[in-house]
């Protein structure tokens, strides 16, 4: 007990508490801004946590974390423009909604399902890290693959109407993330020789092109200036019978995310596209999803979020970095003299306990700030719509270009963008393309490792281990139930067709 | 893209035109994004560096395709004397020889090397393997599978050297990075890997042999890959300091007199203390030397291995 009061007592000093205002706000903020994600956030703020002690850097770090994986949101809802690529799951019915003038419930929603899910995951984390961790490293190559095609399944559910021009979709993001060096290789491909091409396309210049660029097209290429106008941000938080009602989804959202933030390298954007899909089959209002339903929100938002705390589990159980983010936070460790590993656990407890008590804060303080956050976005949405275009356009390029560095990535985001606007005016949805693009490189080298382990035999596969079995007969069941839909669609508008003649 | 290459010329020429004196500030070129493992080191080199040149530098994190993007700007930068590259082992002695790359290694004005870690060959905790002939012999039935954090970087070139030297059956599975490697080995879908000192630390692993000529400090009792009959066996994990070609001997001088006052500064020895990087500095000319002797042993390797023509 004495440890964790002592734990307690180092994050409520006056420059941790300074530090998870200042980070959680400045992560809402960047996360919002489309373009600038988790990465860039953590990137600006790393250099300032090299004069800081231990805790108030790490405050610092995953406030902007924590904030930036909410922030994303905001705009996802208001200018149907993910700020992050770990929101783009929650414009399938945040905009709606907003279309639907209901954009104080989106964002009320989106805030709640956030602070829910990142809640729900530091319990996870203190509660179960260790069973976590054991559990995780179950997973391996091959069960990952079938995890990756269960989750690649959802592109048939996104694809509004038309499942073909999803597919379509889904198979360009594919294609896309395939550009570069092999992964299991290195040799380059798609590359048609230029060096520039060798380093691959990734993920936020893509993303930042799809959503962010093709929007503003189509905006100024709409006439009708009352559809283009963006409404005005308000925050209405769900009441509590609300939330009753919506709980299950609510904890199969966060538990999706936690699970998933545990296994390393999966990440918060694949989280969200697992989740919604498994709101597509299981949520009550199934049949609203995609036209302004809540759940859809909850399932997006409270699982990206449940990702931040959990994606500590791999790290502090068994020294493991899941994600680019957590392999900062491990830097930002080493800088002030502790090693992450697996005796963390054991040799700094009161670290690691002052940190459990960090991601609660800032979760907290994520629920506080989002207000005066919305607000600042109402007010710069206020601005003239050039304006706000223009400055949308030009996050979208430091965005872009601020990964790493590299100037084609400003050439792709530019040309993503044109190609998405066609796309969109074809009636193509975007968000497959987006899917391809995330889980796409996870799908490859997870069936091409998964092969050199089998020695090249597929069957094996299926009977690898009993995670492996079962998540391919959920595979084969969701393939079954889907065909099994459709065909009676299809028999009944036949019969409806046919009736009037007979 | 030609409008992209065309800027990008414009952009060289005109850093390569204004900037030929030696200006107050320095760019030092990262090639993996902010927050790895190297970036953490140049980060903590960065400040005292600059202090010791008396300029201001910047570090510019440019990530991708093995770190050669970042490499390939500081050779682009020819006659620049304002950037330099903080470079890991494999874009500068692995890469140059398994890819068509813009750049090779005379490209560059040598500074110094700043740390160096040797490598272990090890398999988990629970293993019951505890020796190099027990894995050779264990590997005849079954051949085993071993990890790495990616095809063509050191790890990998470890081992398949490894299995060009001896009997032993193994075949390589990349991973995306160390991390997820790990993983594999805690659920047994590897069963070997060859990394540094920090990763047998934080992971608890058992090593059973270590790259390098001599016996390493705090491991007596690893056996170096020469006592056990194989020769030719020596891979480890260094980090340096190069230039563009084409800047002033003076300029080189520099850096060079930069980096060494670094290396031996307390601060930056404690940083590499409570981070596990052993420092092991080489001047100029011993680096230089010393890039190219490995460019040749890694060139080799990579044709025995089959993994180029």
């Amino acid at each position: 007990m004495d440890i964790v009061l002592a734990a307690a007592a180092n994050a409520f000093t006056w420059q941790a508490l300074l530090a998870i205002v200042i980070g959680t706000w400045a992560g809402i903020i960047i996360g919002g801004l489309p373009g600038l994600g988790s990465v860039v956030g953590l990137t600006i703020f790393l250099p300032f946590t090299f004069g800081m002690d231990v805790i108030t850097s790490m405050a610092l770090l995953i406030g902007v974390y924590c904030g930036s994986v909410y922030g994303g949101s905001i705009t996802a809802i208001l200018i149907n423009t993910p700020g992050t690529p770990q929101a783009a799951a929650t414009t399938f019915d945040g905009y709606p909604m907003t279309q639907q003038g209901k954009v104080g419930e989106a964002l009320g929603w989106a805030t709640f399902a956030s602070f829910f899910g990142g809640v729900l995951s530091c319990v996870m984390l203190i509660v179960g890290a260790p069973q976590l961790a054991k559990f995780a490293v179950n997973f391996g190559s091959i069960e990952v693959f079938a995890l990756v095609c269960l989750a690649m399944l959802c592109i048939v559910g996104v694809s509004q109407g038309s499942t073909l021009k999803g597919i379509l979709c889904g198979m360009m993001g594919f294609l896309f993330s395939m550009v570069g060096s092999d992964p299991i290789t290195g040799a380059d491909r798609f590359t048609f020789g230029q060096y520039a091409l060798s380093s691959g396309l990734t993920l936020i210049p893509v993303v930042v092109g799809a959503f962010a660029l093709s929007e503003v097209f189509v905006r100024f290429s709409t006439r009708d200036d009352e559809a283009a106008r963006i409404p005005e941000a308000r925050l209405i938080f769900p009441g509590l019978r609300d939330i009753g009602r919506r709980m299950i989804e609510l904890l199969r959202g966060s538990f999706i995310g936690g699970f998933i933030g545990a296994l390393p390298g999966t990440g918060a954007a694949a989280a969200a596209f697992i989740s919604y899909a498994s709101a597509q089959k299981l949520s009550p209002r199934r049949k609203n999803l995609g036209k302004g339903e809540p759940d859809g929100i909850i399932a997006s938002e409270s699982s990206n979020n449940a990702v931040t705390g959990s994606s500590f589990i791999p790290t502090l159980a068994l020294g493991i970095p899941g994600d680019v983010v957590t392999a900062m936070m491990m830097g930002a460790m080493v800088i002030h003299g502790i090693t992450p590993g697996v005796r963390l656990m054991a040799d700094q407890a009161q670290t690691v306990y002052s940190l459990f008590v960090v991601l609660i804060i800032v979760n907290v303080a994520m629920l506080i700030l989002s207000k005066p956050s919305v607000g600042l976005f109402r007010y710069l949405f206020k601005l003239p719509q050039g304006f706000v275009m223009g400055g949308i356009v030009m996050f979208s390029f430091i965005g872009a270009v601020s990964v790493r560095g590299n100037p084609l990535d400003l050439v792709v985001a530019a040309i993503t963008g044109l190609l998405a606007y066609v796309l969109r005016r074809g009636g193509y949805p975007l968000a497959p393309l987006v899917i391809g693009m995330v889980l796409g490189p996870e799908l490859e080298s997870s069936l091409r490792r998964g092969l050199l382990i089998s020695r090249g035999d597929f069957t094996a596969f299926f009977t690898h281990s009993t995670i492996a079995s079962v998540l391919f007969v959920l595979i084969a069941l969701f393939i079954a139930g889907t065909l099994w839909s459709g065909f009676s669609q299809w028999r009944k508008d036949r019969a409806a067709g046919e009736s009037p003649a007979a | 893209m030609t409008l992209l290459r065309a800027s990008l010329a414009a952009a060289t020429l005109v850093a390569t035109t204004t900037s030929a004196v030696a200006a107050d500030t320095l760019d030092i070129v990262v090639p993996f994004a902010a927050g790895g493992a190297t970036d953490i080191v140049a980060r903590s080199f960065e400040p005292i560096f600059s202090e010791q040149l008396g300029v201001t530098s910047v570090i510019r994190n440019i990530a991708g395709a093995s770190a050669t993007v970042g490499t390939a700007e500081v050779a682009d930068n020819e006659g620049n004397p304002n950037i330099i590259g903080y470079e890991p082992a494999g874009a500068l002695s692995i890469q140059p020889s398994l890819k068509d790359l813009p750049y090779g290694p005379e490209s560059f004005t040598y500074v110094c090397r700043t740390v160096s870690n040797p490598m272990f060959l090890m398999v988990s905790k629970d293993s019951d393997i505890d020796s190099i002939d027990q894995l050779v012999e264990e590997s005849q039935e079954y051949p085993f599978l071993y990890g790495s954090s990616g095809p063509g970087t050191l790890p990998h070139l470890a081992m398949a050297a490894l299995t060009v030297k001896s009997d032993l059956q193994a075949q390589h599975v990349p991973y995306s990075g160390s991390g997820p490697a790990m993983n594999a080995l805690d659920g047994n879908e590897i069963q070997v890997m060859a990394d540094t000192e920090t990763i047998l630390e934080n992971y608890d692993l058992k090593p059973l042999a270590v790259f390098a000529e001599s016996r390493v400090e705090g491991y007596e009792d690893v056996p170096t890959f020469e006592e056990l009959g194989m020769q030719d066996l020596e891979f480890s994990v260094w980090q340096g300091i190069v230039a563009p070609k084409g800047i002033s001997q003076e300029r080189a001088d520099a850096f060079a007199d930069a980096c060494k006052a670094t290396v031996e500064s307390d601060r930056f020895e404690t940083f590499a203390d409570k981070s596990g990087v052993s420092i092991d500095y080489l001047g100029a000319e011993d680096f230089k030397a010393f890039v190219a002797r490995r460019v040749e042993v890694n060139k080799q390797v990579l044709k025995d291995a089959g993994l180029t023509e």
